[in-house]
């Protein structure tokens, strides 16, 4: 009897942690890929045109007409005149460097929807979280100049006034 | 299904099993081949070596597409 009285006794005086329901909820942020596979198929994926890029930069910015860079304008040029591989050139610029942003953006980003998160009843909130990820950041970056460049481009030589 | 041909060390999946070694040795084949018909048909050195790298890139791009997708995954990230 006495020791089942101490027992209580005991537990009576133990100290409880105090928990806040109010408190934020902590949620597991998983992306929908995998940050470092992605990075690794993104610098395969960038490492094309930014060859190609590199290229041309160099011959009309710097004024290098080495046979290199010159070369490398023929293989555009043949590019687009051999029937059959003739789609590779928007493909190699613009298609690549699309999906790279898109498999390294979903690799950093998580996305959530919560209803009455912030104590409001009918309170809607959509939370977007970036993961510092220096990689897919970087890639994503370089692929949007890639594409802002190679949209430059096409509406530089497309349109024109008159 | 789950394929584990490939296992990524850094930007390079390394094959992990007997398919991906013959993955390896065709996209390896292929290079060589391709460098032997450009240097055919070219007519100087940076000729070559602008076509040949080109190539060389797009053959990494494929084999790396396919080893990202039969990549031996134990990790959660």
């Amino acid at each position: 009897m006495k020791e089942d009285e101490e027992f209580l006794k005991k537990m009576e005086n133990l100290n409880v942690p105090e928990v806040n329901p109010t408190g934020h909820p902590k949620l597991v942020k998983m992306a929908i890929m995998n940050a470092e596979r992605s990075a690794a198929l993104g610098f395969w994926l960038v490492a094309v045109p930014c060859y190609f890029l590199a290229c041309v930069f160099m011959y009309y910015f710097f004024n290098r007409h080495v046979s290199w860079f010159g070369a490398m304008f023929k293989l555009a040029e043949g590019l687009d005149k051999t029937p059959g591989i003739d789609f590779m050139a928007p493909i190699v610029l613009v298609v690549l460097p699309i999906v790279c942003i898109i498999i390294n953006a979903l690799a950093i980003t998580h996305v959530h929807y919560e209803k009455g998160l912030s104590g409001k009843p009918g309170a809607q909130e959509f939370i977007i979280t970036i993961k510092i990820k220096t990689w897919n950041i970087l890639l994503i970056l370089i692929s949007m100049a890639i594409v802002f460049t190679f949209i430059a481009y096409t509406m530089t030589e497309n349109i024109s006034v008159r | 299904m789950k394929l584990n041909w490939f296992t990524r060390k850094g930007i390079i999946f390394w094959p992990a099993s007997i398919i991906g070694w013959i993955i390896l040795f065709l996209a390896a084949a292929y290079a060589v081949y391709t460098f032997i018909d450009i240097d055919g048909r070219s007519h100087s050195v940076s000729d070559t070596m602008i076509n040949f790298v080109f190539n060389l890139l797009l053959i990494g791009l494929v084999y790396s597409i396919i080893g990202y997708f039969t990549e031996m995954r134990g990790e959660v990230d």
